[in-house]
Formats: structure tokens, C-alpha cells, sequence
């Protein structure tokens, strides 16, 4: 119940007032005295709260023995645009295509003329030029640097950026305490959500490797392991940025690449804010971008949201229209959150929007969840772990012919709305109903007019001016 | 601007809502509603502001479909479960007469 009430209880807005007391608000509107009133709301929350949104104490997935951590030059990206894999020429061929038409525009198309690659760069330029490469599951890269300089030797060099361990450590009262000053303090920098949970090796990469390096051919130089990670991690917080909604509509366009451009912008400034705060308090900390470690999983142990069909996570809030980063510290001294599930993993088993909606088909079709990818051929990490396997080969080929995130998966999703009241509703709705209703739900979805991807009038939308004011006024 | 226009819809619900029960209340004391009437005007002037909610909302957000989609779907069912109840509130005053 804590859960449910902790993020918003100053007042009752429109959220708290669907997520956990239609009725109690409706009586309470019909004065019945305060003090019964009040128990009438803890008693609804008592009851259909766990319903809607369900705590759990361990990892929420199934893993079995065939689970193995890999190596972060496994992951596409990497072989992708590093060669980690030099025998798969077809995922080097797209990665190849995709960094050419990356440079392109066709002022024939909407949302992939020069102004929406113009503002596709716009979007991805500040994590370019302090953390190139992260977003490719480089370590290390920029600002997300792993170095932990000490008090005197940060203050030998530049006194204004704070970025040392500073040598007096920082007591919080509790832990609650603690999570709290850090959750504050990453929404202050930018995060709109933030979960913080423990340290978990079988989601950390088992190596990593010096991009330039590998591109020069010297694979023995390039491969480093954990030994070079400055610290034991004990603690990782996981912060989640959202996407804006219409740009995320427009997808596949370069305007939904600036989405995700802009996501990664804010990842990294944060998670490096957030690293020099706790450096600051006298702890070690490394902010980390897709790399380090998968953060899909932290999300899910951090209480962030679910995973899914398309294998992205979704928020409560923002659906699956959120960026995630990572910040590895060896603070332990803080109240750890838990895995929720709200009914997205429930959901997906009938809705198969984003299997839809793939240009490239690299979605699965199977109605449950596996241990196993159910494709030949596919390019794939972890498994072992039951869950939606999509194939990263047929998504990079699409990528490739964009030269630009897709993103129609997120875009398609209904669980990708703005954040309005009358979404919140129906999400409570279909998680207390039973599968057949999904199906229904998912027609309705349709029906309503959302989630269709590849639809030149969302861009239309995005730049239309009605009903904005960017005056002050 | 002001008020934003979600700000301007759930003031307005509030008046309406308001304005729904005194009404309730007084058609009540003056034709003695049945518990079929009570039923079937509470749960079509429920559906009516929910159907405005819903709609209203959806052009705020810009999706005008779902908002045409939302005045048929909870709309219509609202308006003829009023209509019905009325009916039933009606035929109870002449039985009574």
C-alpha cells in the first residue's frame, strides 16, 4: 500500500483519485464524516489497491538453469557497428546501412525531410558530444566516465564540476531518508521516475570493450573485464526520462529518432549529476547509459514497471515511452523498492499491437511467454528467462532502411498514451479483467483511433501550433 | 491562458454533477421516483458526465476519433437510459394519478 500511496500524497489529484478511491471519493463527496470517511478509503485501497497494482518481493520473471550472462559484445549494437561479431556480415551490413542513411533526408517525406532530421540531430547532440557511443552500449564513454578521482585529487584540477568522492562520508538517518534524498535530488536533475534497487550480477555484461579498438582490429586489446570497474557496486538507481508522446506517434520518422535522441540526452546528464551528488556525499558512483549492465531488468527489480512483448519496459506512467539509466554506487544504506506488476505482461498475451505494427516483422506472435527465442537465426542475449524473445536481426535491417530509430513497437503499444485520466482509468479497468476483455480492449484501442504508426498526419500534428503557446503567456 | 482547458472541464463537471443531484432530489420529492427510476436516471446521468469527461478530454489531447467514439459509445447508452427512466418516472405519475 505504501506503493500506492507514496508518489503523490500531498493531495488528492486526479490520479490518486482513480488509482485508489473512486469509491471512497464518491462517498466522501456525499459528507460522511472525516474520520469514517477515512476508513472507508483505507479500506477500498485495502482491497482493490493490491488488485490493480501487485508488489512483489523477488525478481517477477521466471529464470531457469539455461540462464547465462553475457558480454557486451553480444549485444547488437555491438556487432553491429563494433564488429564484435565479424562472421555475421548480415548484422554488419545493416549497421553499416544504418549509419549511411542516418546522414540522408528525403524532403519528399514527411517527418524524414531536412527539418525533421534537423531536429533529430538537435535531439541527439548534447549525448554525442559528452558521451558518444554510450547509447551503443559503449562504457565509459564522456562524462559517464568510471573514473572516481579522491577529494585531493579532484581539487588539483578543476574546483567548479565537484566530480571527486569526497573524503567525508555523508550519514542519512534511515534509509528511507536516504532514498528519498536521492530521489528528490534525480528529479530535480531531470528523471521523472527513479527506483532504486540492489546490485544484481546476472543483469551486469560479464566484459566490455574499447570500441576504437575493436574498429582497428585489436579485439585481445579491446576485450576489459570487471576488474576495471573502480568499485564493488552495491546499489544501482535506475532513472526512467519520458519520450515526448507526439513525437513518439510520428514514429518511424526521423522526429521519433529526436524522441529518443532527446532521451538520451537527458539520461546522461542526469545519471552524471546524480553521480557527482553521491561522489559529493563520499560514495562511489558510476553513471551508466545502456551500458554496464541490461537496464530493462533493473527497471523491472527497481519497481519501475513490466516488461513485454517487444521486450521494451512499461511504465505505469509513460507506458513504454521511457528511456532508462543506470547510476552504480556502493551506497547500500538505502530502502530498496520492489518489482510491481500492473498487468502489461497479462495484457500482451492478447494485444499484439507491436507485433503488428513492426515493419520488420521481429516481434513474436506466440501467445505466451517462452524460455527460449522462437526463431531461427535470430539475434538474441539472455536466455533462460520467460519472457517475449524478439529478433534484433530483423529489427536492425528496419533500422537500416530508416537509417533512423523506428520506435512503431512504442508507438503502437496502448499503453503508450499522454497522461490523462481517462487512460488510467481503462488500465485499471482491463488489469482487474479477464483475458477475453483484452481482446476487446485492444479492438477498442483501434477503434478509439490510437496507436497507428507510419501515419504522415501525426507529423502534421507535432508541429501544428494550435492550442500551444510558447509565449509566456 | 488562464485555466487549462482540463482545468476548465473538471470545474465544469463539478457544476454539472451539482446540478444533477438538486435536480435528482427535487423531481424526487415531486413525482416519488421508483427504485428502477432511481437506477436507471443515476446510471445515465452517470454515464452522461462521463461521456462528456471522456470526450472533452480526448480534444484536449488531441485525438478527435476517440472523442466521437466516446459520444457513441457512452453517449447514446446515456441518453436513452435517462429517456427510459424519465419514462418510467412518467408512468409511475400517471398510475399514481
Amino acid at each position: 500500500m505504501n506503493k500506492l500511496n507514496s508518489k503523490n500524497n500531498n493531495a488528492i489529484n486526479r490520479r490518486n483519485f482513480l488509482k485508489v478511491g473512486v469509491a471512497g471519493a464518491a462517498i466522501g463527496a456525499i459528507s460522511i464524516p472525516a474520520k469514517g470517511r477515512e476508513k472507508l478509503v483505507e479500506k477500498v485501497n485495502k482491497n482493490v489497491g493490491p488488485n490493480l497494482i501487485k508488489v512483489h518481493d523477488e525478481f517477477p520473471y521466471e529464470i531457469n538453469s539455461t540462464f547465462k550472462r553475457h558480454s557486451s559484445m553480444d549485444l547488437l549494437f555491438s556487432g553491429a557497428l563494433f564488429g564484435t561479431h565479424p562472421e555475421d556480415t548480415d548484422i554488419l551490413n545493416s549497421g553499416h546501412r544504418f549509419i549511411e542513411n542516418n546522414q540522408k533526408h528525403d524532403n519528399s517525406k514527411k517527418g524524414w525531410d531536412q527539418l525533421g532530421a534537423a531536429i533529430n540531430a538537435g535531439g541527439w547532440a548534447l549525448h554525442h558530444a559528452v558521451s558518444a557511443n554510450a547509447c551503443f552500449s559503449q562504457a565509459g564513454q564522456g562524462i559517464l566516465k568510471w573514473e572516481q578521482l579522491s577529494e585531493a585529487e579532484g581539487k588539483q584540477g578543476s574546483h567548479s564540476s565537484k566530480d571527486w568522492v569526497s573524503d567525508e562520508k555523508y550519514k542519512f538517518r534511515d534509509k528511507q531518508e536516504a532514498s528519498n534524498a536521492i530521489k528528490r535530488a534525480a528529479r530535480l536533475f531531470g528523471a521523472d521516475l527513479i527506483g532504486i534497487t540492489k546490485r544484481d550480477k546476472r543483469w551486469d555484461y560479464t566484459d566490455f570493450f574499447d570500441g576504437n579498438l575493436m574498429l582497428q582490429g585489436k579485439r585481445d586489446e579491446a576485450v576489459y573485464g570487471w576488474e576495471k570497474f573502480p568499485f564493488e557496486p552495491k546499489s544501482v538507481i535506475v532513472l526512467a526520462f519520458e519520450e515526448d508522446y507526439e513525437c513518439i506517434a510520428a514514429a518511424p520518422t526521423h522526429l521519433g529518432g529526436a524522441a529518443v535522441g532527446e532521451g538520451y540526452t537527458r539520461m546522461t546528464k542526469v545519471a552524471y549529476q546524480l553521480s557527482v551528488m553521491l561522489k559529493q556525499l563520499g560514495y562511489m558512483a558510476v553513471p551508466a547509459s545502456n551500458d554496464v549492465g541490461m537496464s530493462v531488468p533493473y527497471a523491472i527489480a527497481a519497481g519501475l514497471g513490466e516488461g513485454s512483448r517487444m521486450g521494451t519496459l512499461v511504465t505505469y506512467k509513460y507506458g513504454p515511452r521511457v528511456r532508462l539509466a543506470k547510476v552504480y554506487t556502493n551506497l547500500d544504506f538505502v530502502e530498496y523498492d520492489k518489482p510491481i506488476e500492473f498487468g502489461v505482461m497479462d495484457f500482451c498475451k492478447n494485444c499484439k499491437r507491436c507485433a503488428d505494427a513492426c515493419p520488420g516483422k521481429a516481434i513474436s506472435f506466440d501467445t505466451e511467454p517462452t524460455f527460449e527465442p522462437p526463431y531461427d537465426n535470430a539475434w538474441y542475449n539472455s536466455t533462460g528467462i520467460k519472457k517475449y524473445y524478439m529478433d534484433a536481426r530483423k529489427c536492425i535491417k528496419v533500422w537500416g532502411d530508416f537509417g533512423s530509430d523506428c520506435g512503431s513497437c512504442v508507438a503502437a503499444c496502448p499503453y503508450n498514451k499522454p497522461d490523462f485520466w481517462h487512460h488510467r482509468l481503462v488500465d485499471k479497468i482491463t488489469k482487474l479483467m479477464p483475458g477475453p476483455v483484452h481482446d476487446f480492449m485492444r479492438e477498442m484501442d483501434i477503434a478509439f483511433g490510437y496507436g497507428d504508426v507510419d501515419n504522415p498526419e501525426k507529423v502534421d500534428k507535432f508541429f501544428d501550433a494550435s492550442n500551444r503557446s510558447y509565449d509566456g503567456q | 491562458m488562464v485555466f487549462t482547458g482540463i482545468e476548465i472541464l473538471f470545474f465544469t463537471l463539478g457544476v454539472m454533477v451539482t446540478l444533477i443531484i438538486i435536480s435528482l432530489i427535487r423531481y424526487n420529492k415531486k413525482y416519488k421516483f421508483s427504485a428502477l427510476s432511481w437506477a436507471l436516471l443515476g446510471i445515465g446521468s452517470f454515464l452522461l458526465v462521463f461521456c462528456l469527461a471522456w470526450s472533452v478530454s480526448s480534444v484536449l489531447e488531441g485525438v478527435p476519433r476517440a472523442a466521437s467514439m466516446g459520444l457513441m459509445v457512452f453517449g447514446i447508452p446515456a441518453i436513452l437510459l435517462v429517456l427510459t427512466g424519465r419514462r418510467t418516472v412518467l408512468k409511475n405519475q400517471l398510475k399514481n394519478d
